[in-house]
C-alpha cells in the first residue's frame, strides 16, 4: 500500500516538473511576440540603416549567427566594437536559419555561404541582391583564415622538403588564382563536395582573398603565400583577446605568444641547387574541410604536375565534420595541415608545437550578411 | 556479516575501486601512454585534468547544471512518455505491439539527423536562445528515453504471474481493480530495468544534443569545443565531468530500487 503511495507522489512530481517547463515556455512565447512587433516596426527602415545600427538590432534581437569552434573570433572582436555583448546563436552548415530569419545577420564565408544566399543554382537561395554584406576587412577585425602549417620539429628535420611542398604548392595557388575556371574543373574532377556550379563561384571568390589584402590592395602571383606582418600581428593580437582558455597554463602561454612562435617565413623560397633535394619525398597535407575550390591550389598543384617537379609526391587529405588538422599535423597522422590561424594558436597554446610556412589567404573572407 | 555478504562487497566495491587504481597508476606513470600509442597532450595526465577541474569549479559546476537539467528533464519526459505507450498497448492489446514497433524505431534514428529537424519545431516557442535550446535538447533525450521504457512497462503490465489474472477473474474483479491491484505493481521492478537503460542513455543523448544545439553551453559542447580548438587537458576535464554526472545518477538509482524493492517484499 505504502508503496503505492510513493509511486503517485513520484508520478505527481513528475507531472509538475513538466507543467513547469510547459509553463515556462509559454511565458516566453508572448514575449516573443511583442519582441516580433518591435521588429516590424523597424523593419521598414532597414534599407537606410548602418552596419553599426545593423549589428545593434541584431545583436539585441539575438540574432546573429556564427558556427562557433573558433570561427566566432572576429565576430566577437565586431561586437566588441560596438559595445555589445559577445554572445552569437550556433548556426549550422546551412543557411537554413539566415532565410527563416532566425538569424538575421548570418556568418558567411564569401566563396562559400554567401554564394549559397545570392545565387541561382540548384542548393542556393537566390536572393540575388537583395542582400547586403558586413566585411570584417572594412570593420578593422579581419583576421587570417586558411594557411598551410606542419610541426616545427618536422620542419627542422626536413627543411629543404618543407620549401619544395611551399613552393611547388604556392605556385598551383598562383595558377589557380589567374584561371579559376580551369582550376574549378580540376577540383571538381578531383571528388568535388558541392556541384560544378558552386565550385566555379567558389574558385573565383578565392582567387580574390589569395591576391587582396586586407586594405584591398592587390597581392601579386609572386607574393602568394606571404605572411602581411601587419595583418598577422592583427590576427594574433584579436586572438589573445577573444581566446578564452580555462586552462590556466594554456591561457598564460597565449598571452606570451609573439609571431615567432607561430610561424616562419623561411620557406617561402626553395631553389633545388642551393638548399639540395627534399629530405622526405612522399608527403600529406590534411584540409580542413571536404574537397572544394577552397583549397584549389594544391589540387592544381598536384594535377599540373608541380610537385613531381620538385621531387614530391604528395597525398591530399580532405577533411569534414570535426577533423582536427592541428592533432592530425601534431602526432604525425599526416606532414601538413590547412588551418585558420586562430586554431593554430590555441592548439599551439594548447602544448603542440606548430609552425606556418605560408600564408594563403591574405584577407579574411568572413563577412556578415543580411535581408536589405 | 556472513560470508557470502563479504564476498558480495568484495565483488561490487573492492574489485572495480582496485581496477580504478590501478588504471591511475599507469595513466598517471605514463605507462598507458605507451600501451595506447598516444602522448600526454592528447590524453593528458589524471592529475593535470584534476588541477583544471580544480581551477574551473564553477565554470564546470554551471555547464554541469544545464546538462544535468536536459538529461533529467529528458529523461522524465521519455519516461512518462514511454509508460503512457504502454499502459495504452495494453489496453488496447491488438494494435498495442505495432505501436511499440514504431517506438523502437524512433529511438534508432541518429541524433545527427534528429537534432536539426527538432531545433526548426522549437524555433518558435521563444525568442530566447537558450530556452528554446533547451527545449530542443530535451526532445532528443525524450526520444532516447522512451522506447526502453514502453517495452519494458509493456512487459511489466502483460507478463503477469500464471493464474494471477485467472485468480482476479474468479474474484470477480472489475478491469480496473486487475490494473490497480495487479498490473501496476507487476510493471514496477520492470520500470527499473528500464531506467537502468536510459539514465546512462539520457545523459549521452544529453551530452550529443549539444553539439548540434543552437546554444553554446553544456558539458558536451565544452568536450567538443575544447578537442576542435587542441585544448585536450580542458576537453578531459569534461568528460571526466560527464563519467562522474554518470556515475552518480546510476548509483542513486540502485539506491532507489534497492529502497522500493525493499518496502515492496517488507
Amino acid at each position: 500500500m505504502k508503496m503505492k503511495k510513493t509511486l503517485a507522489l513520484t508520478l505527481a512530481a513528475l507531472m509538475a516538473v513538466q507543467l513547469t517547463a510547459c509553463s515556462g515556455s509559454e511565458t516566453s512565447s508572448t514575449s516573443q511576440t511583442e519582441s516580433q512587433a518591435t521588429e516590424n516596426s523597424s523593419a521598414g527602415s532597414s534599407d537606410e540603416m548602418t552596419d553599426e545600427e545593423r549589428i545593434k538590432a541584431a545583436a539585441e534581437a539575438g540574432k546573429v549567427g556564427n558556427w562557433g569552434l573558433g570561427n566566432e573570433y572576429e565576430i566577437q572582436a565586431l561586437l566588441t566594437k560596438y559595445g555589445l555583448p559577445i554572445d552569437y546563436i550556433t548556426q549550422d552548415f546551412t543557411m537554413d536559419q539566415f532565410d527563416s530569419d532566425a538569424i538575421t545577420l548570418a556568418s558567411a564565408m564569401t566563396y562559400n555561404e554567401l554564394g549559397l544566399v545570392k545565387n541561382d543554382y540548384d542548393g542556393a537561395l537566390n536572393y540575388g541582391d537583395s542582400v547586403g554584406i558586413i566585411d570584417m576587412n572594412d570593420q578593422g577585425v579581419a583576421m587570417l583564415e586558411d594557411n598551410l602549417f606542419c610541426s616545427k620539429k618536422f620542419a627542422e628535420e626536413n627543411p629543404n622538403t618543407v620549401k619544395a611542398f611551399v613552393t611547388a604548392s604556392m605556385k598551383g595557388w598562383a595558377y589557380a588564382c589567374e584561371h579559376p575556371e580551369e582550376a574549378a574543373e580540376i577540383v571538381f574532377a578531383a571528388g568535388s563536395s558541392v556541384s560544378a556550379g558552386h565550385q566555379e563561384y567558389m574558385a573565383k571568390e578565392v582567387a580574390k582573398v589569395v591576391t587582396t589584402d586586407t586594405k584591398g590592395n592587390p597581392v601579386s602571383a609572386d607574393k602568394v603565400g606571404q605572411m602581411d606582418e601587419a595583418a598577422m600581428q592583427q590576427t594574433l593580437d584579436l586572438a589573445k583577446k577573444y581566446i578564452k582558455l580555462e586552462d590556466t597554463a594554456a591561457s598564460e602561454k597565449l598571452q606570451s605568444f609573439t609571431l615567432d612562435d607561430i610561424r616562419s617565413t623561411e620557406y617561402l623560397t626553395y631553389d633545388p641547387e642551393k638548399d639540395g633535394a627534399p629530405e622526405k619525398t612522399s608527403v600529406s597535407v590534411q584540409l580542413k574541410w571536404l574537397p572544394q575550390c577552397q583549397f584549389m591550389g594544391y589540387y592544381v598543384a598536384q594535377a599540373k604536375g608541380y610537385y613531381e617537379e620538385v621531387g614530391l609526391t604528395v597525398d591530399i587529405i580532405s577533411g569534414g565534420g570535426d577533423i582536427s588538422e592541428t592533432t592530425a599535423v601534431y602526432n604525425g597522422t599526416v606532414d601538413f595541415g590547412v588551418t585558420w590561424v586562430s586554431n593554430l594558436i590555441n592548439a599551439n597554446a594548447g602544448g603542440m608545437d606548430l609552425l606556418q610556412v605560408a600564408q594563403v589567404y591574405q584577407r579574411s573572407a568572413l563577412v556578415l550578411v543580411y535581408k536589405k | 556479516m556472513t560470508n557470502k555478504a563479504r564476498l558480495n562487497l568484495l565483488a561490487s566495491v573492492l574489485l572495480p575501486l582496485c581496477v580504478a587504481v590501478l588504471l591511475f597508476i599507469l595513466w598517471q606513470t605514463e605507462v598507458l601512454h605507451i600501451l595506447l600509442g598516444t602522448d600526454t597532450i592528447t590524453l593528458p595526465l589524471p592529475t593535470r585534468i584534476g588541477e583544471i577541474i580544480g581551477q574551473n569549479a564553477d565554470a564546470i559546476w554551471e555547464h554541469t547544471q544545464i546538462s544535468l537539467r536536459v538529461a533529467l528533464g529528458g529523461l522524465v519526459m521519455g519516461s512518462v512518455l514511454g509508460y503512457g505507450i504502454a499502459l495504452i498497448a495494453t489496453i488496447f492489446p491488438k494494435w498495442g505491439a505495432g505501436g511499440l514497433s514504431i517506438v523502437s524505431a524512433f529511438n534508432a534514428i541518429p541524433i545527427v539527423a534528429l537534432a536539426p529537424v527538432i531545433n526548426n519545431w522549437t524555433r518558435d516557442i521563444s525568442t530566447e536562445v537558450d530556452q528554446r535550446s533547451t527545449v530542443a535538447k530535451m526532445l532528443v533525450v525524450m526520444i532516447f528515453c522512451t522506447a526502453s521504457m514502453s517495452i519494458n512497462a509493456f512487459r511489466g503490465l502483460t507478463e503477469l504471474k500464471p493464474f494471477s489474472e485467472d485468480l482476479m477473474k474468479t474474484y470477480a474483479a472489475k478491469r480496473g481493480t486487475v490494473f490497480l491491484k495487479l498490473r501496476l505493481p507487476n510493471s514496477i521492478p520492470y520500470i527499473f530495468t528500464a531506467l537502468k537503460v536510459s539514465v546512462p542513455s539520457s545523459i549521452i543523448g544529453a551530452l550529443v544534443s549539444e553539439y548540434f544545439a543552437e546554444d553554446t553551453v553544456g558539458v558536451g559542447r565544452q568536450i567538443r569545443e575544447n578537442i576542435v580548438k587542441g585544448q585536450y587537458p580542458t576537453a578531459w576535464a569534461y568528460i571526466a565531468v560527464a563519467c562522474i554526472i554518470g556515475i552518480a545518477l546510476y548509483a542513486i538509482l540502485m539506491l532507489v530500487e534497492h529502497l522500493v524493492m525493499k518496502r515492496r517484499k517488507g
